[in-house]
């Protein structure tokens, strides 16, 4: 695997959260696992990281704050339309067990029960 | 450092096969399929079940007809989302634009508006260079072109801004010509669904509806409600009616104060639409918002400027020993009546450097005091409050933080319309299986992305706290 840092000149932390804005955007849920994956082994190597790396990574948040807040956005968007389609969900869910199979036949036992049928 | 990037370089495969901007991701997901097509489905109708021996028996469906598998819903939040994308891409167009004017070029050697924040170090720099020594022609000569230059980058800019907003003007108008293009078609829509339902489902009609609905939303900011027979009325965002089933409201266009204004029955509407969304939303924002704001600062600037040097300098005493009157003034730029405009028509009108009062009434006109007085004009808050070239760097600043704003929020709302779209298409196409396998989908998404987001911020927060304390020790 190649290093995120020879890329155009984009830092790898800066790199990773453009990669979660667009991998979100795509619904890549596979690839959003696997990116919690490697900030969580960043977050425990973080304790360790020796004076320059840490000089090189807060140089490197610093560049990536216009970028996570497009993150957030993009998250609070998904949140939003997330809700839209949970709502959308149950009330489709709601018409199915409307329209459950055996409703007619449920109605019209009743119907016969109530005197208008053969009997 | 090694370690580190280890960690990092666990995505670099998916950087390397896209990296491509969101918005981009967001066109080719829309162009993936058909517009507004939906896949139609069979309905089926129950039998009416016979009874055997006392046990019920079903009999049975029959086919009823078709319907497409579309959901308003979904498709609703969809077209609201293209409307916010559509307004805030078309917003950052112009601000981008305007943006331009203020970028320094560094490769020029001419003078361009971009350079207003040197022209005002220069201008009262020149000054500073005639204390040395008042009488010089050539230090008068000096303190003449540096007005000039700094008076030209001003003027240049407020016109070209004016030119801007014109063109907007012009944009706009046209987008009124396709509102009530597609209005009309929808209401002719309308009518021809109406006429269908309920016996039978109008899919093809309502597929092109929906892409006419789609198209309108990237037009204008509008809301929608469905009518009886599955008629639909479309309102603007503040309410004022478009389409009522079979008939549609032409969006008309008037010239008000110079600009252009959008009215349906006589009503305008400019303000509303504005802030409704869509293009036109875009254009009226930039034009009504984005240029007056920069318009103002510079006309600020220009009047403050203008009117502090003038007064200065005609308080003075010139090189031929006269001061300043009520009908001749000593004045170095023309002298400003009202703030509005000040920009636009900010020139030098001395022509003769011996005019420049570089000595204080009173004295002899070899005095420097007065000179010393207007160089100190650029550490004075004589632009509301502010300095010259510290209201400039300001008006920047927020101009820059405008653009940014907006290039933010433009790509989180391409992002929600790829996973609306993502969405609406595996609704259109699949079963419910299908279905419910991409709101899965996009729950996951969502949980993981909140997950990466959290660690995210806390990485950041400590690597910016561990780089702190680094720079201490």
């Amino acid at each position: 695997m190649r290093e995120v840092h020879a890329r155009e000149g984009i830092s790898g932390l800066r790199a990773m959260v453009l990669e979660a804005s667009r991998a979100l955007a795509l619904l890549d849920a596979p690839r959003l696992q696997e990116l919690a994956l490697s900030c969580e082994a960043l977050n425990r190597q973080l304790g360790q990281a020796d004076a320059g790396l840490r000089r090189d990574l807060a140089g490197q948040a610093r560049e990536a704050v216009d970028d996570m807040e497009v993150f957030r956005r993009v998250l609070e968007a998904t949140r939003a339309n997330l809700n839209v389609m949970r709502r959308l969900r149950a009330m489709r869910w709601g018409e199915l067990e409307y329209k459950v199979p055996g409703a007619g036949a449920m109605a019209a036992a009743e119907q016969a029960e109530n005197g208008d049928g053969n009997n | 450092m090694g370690t580190i990037n280890s960690a990092m370089s666990l995505i670099g495969g998916a950087l390397d096969a896209n990296q491509e901007a969101l918005n981009v991701v967001a066109n080719n997901v829309a162009n993936a399929n058909t517009p507004g097509y939906a896949e139609e489905k069979p309905d089926w109708r129950e039998n009416t079940p016979i009874t055997v021996g006392g046990v019920q028996n079903g009999d049975g469906v029959t086919e009823t007809g078709t319907t497409s598998q579309r959901d308003r819903v979904l498709e609703e939040r969809l077209d609201q989302q293209q409307q916010l994308a559509s307004a805030s891409s078309t917003r950052l167009t112009a601000l981008n634009n305007i943006q331009a004017l203020f970028t320094p070029d560094s490769g020029s050697s001419s003078a361009t508006a971009g350079d207003i924040g040197s022209d005002i170090t220069s201008f009262f720099d020149s000054f500073s260079s005639l204390e040395a020594d008042p009488t010089d022609n050539a230090l008068r000569e000096q303190v003449l072109t540096s007005a000039s230059t700094l008076a030209g980058d001003i003027s240049s800019a407020a016109n070209s801004l004016n030119t801007q907003s014109a063109a907007l003007n012009q944009d706009a108008a046209g987008i009124a010509t396709q509102v009530n293009s597609l209005t009309s078609a929808i209401a002719q829509l309308n009518l021809q669904i109406q006429s269908t339902s309920p016996h039978a489902d109008a899919g093809a009609l309502e597929d092109q509806r929906q892409q006419d609905m789609s198209q309108l939303s990237q037009l204008v900011g509008i809301n929608q409600v469905t009518t009886e027979n599955n008629g639909l009325s479309i309102t603007t965002t503040s309410g004022q009616l478009l389409v009522s089933e079979g008939q549609s409201f032409q969006l008309t266009t008037g010239t008000v104060n110079g600009a252009t204004d959008f009215f349906v029955g006589g009503t305008d509407i400019t303000s509303e639409l504005a802030s409704g969304g869509g293009q036109l939303g875009g254009y009226l924002t930039a034009r009504t918002q984005d240029i007056p704001n920069a318009l103002n600062s510079l006309d600020q600037l220009a009047y403050n400027i203008s009117t502090a040097v003038n007064a200065k300098n005609n308080a003075g005493v010139d090189l031929n020993g006269a001061t300043g009157t009520a009908t001749n003034p000593l004045y170095i730029f023309s002298e400003p009546t009202q703030v509005a405009g000040s920009a636009a028509t900010m020139k030098v009108t001395m022509t003769d450097p011996s005019q420049i009062a570089a000595a204080s009434a009173g004295n002899e006109t070899g005095d420097n005091s007065n000179a010393v007085a207007m160089a100190a004009l650029a550490n004075q808050p004589i632009v509301n409050g502010q300095t010259p070239i510290n209201s400039y760097s300001n008006f920047v600043s927020t101009l820059g933080s405008t653009v940014l704003e907006v290039q933010t929020e433009n790509t989180a709302q391409n992002a929600s319309v790829t996973q609306l779209q993502t969405q609406n298409n595996a609704l259109s196409s699949v079963n419910l299986n299908d279905e419910a396998a991409a709101m899965s989908t996009l729950e996951t998404s969502y949980q993981a992305a909140s997950q990466v987001f959290t660690l995210l911020n806390t990485i950041m927060a400590s690597a910016l706290n561990l780089g702190e304390q680094t720079t201490v020790s």
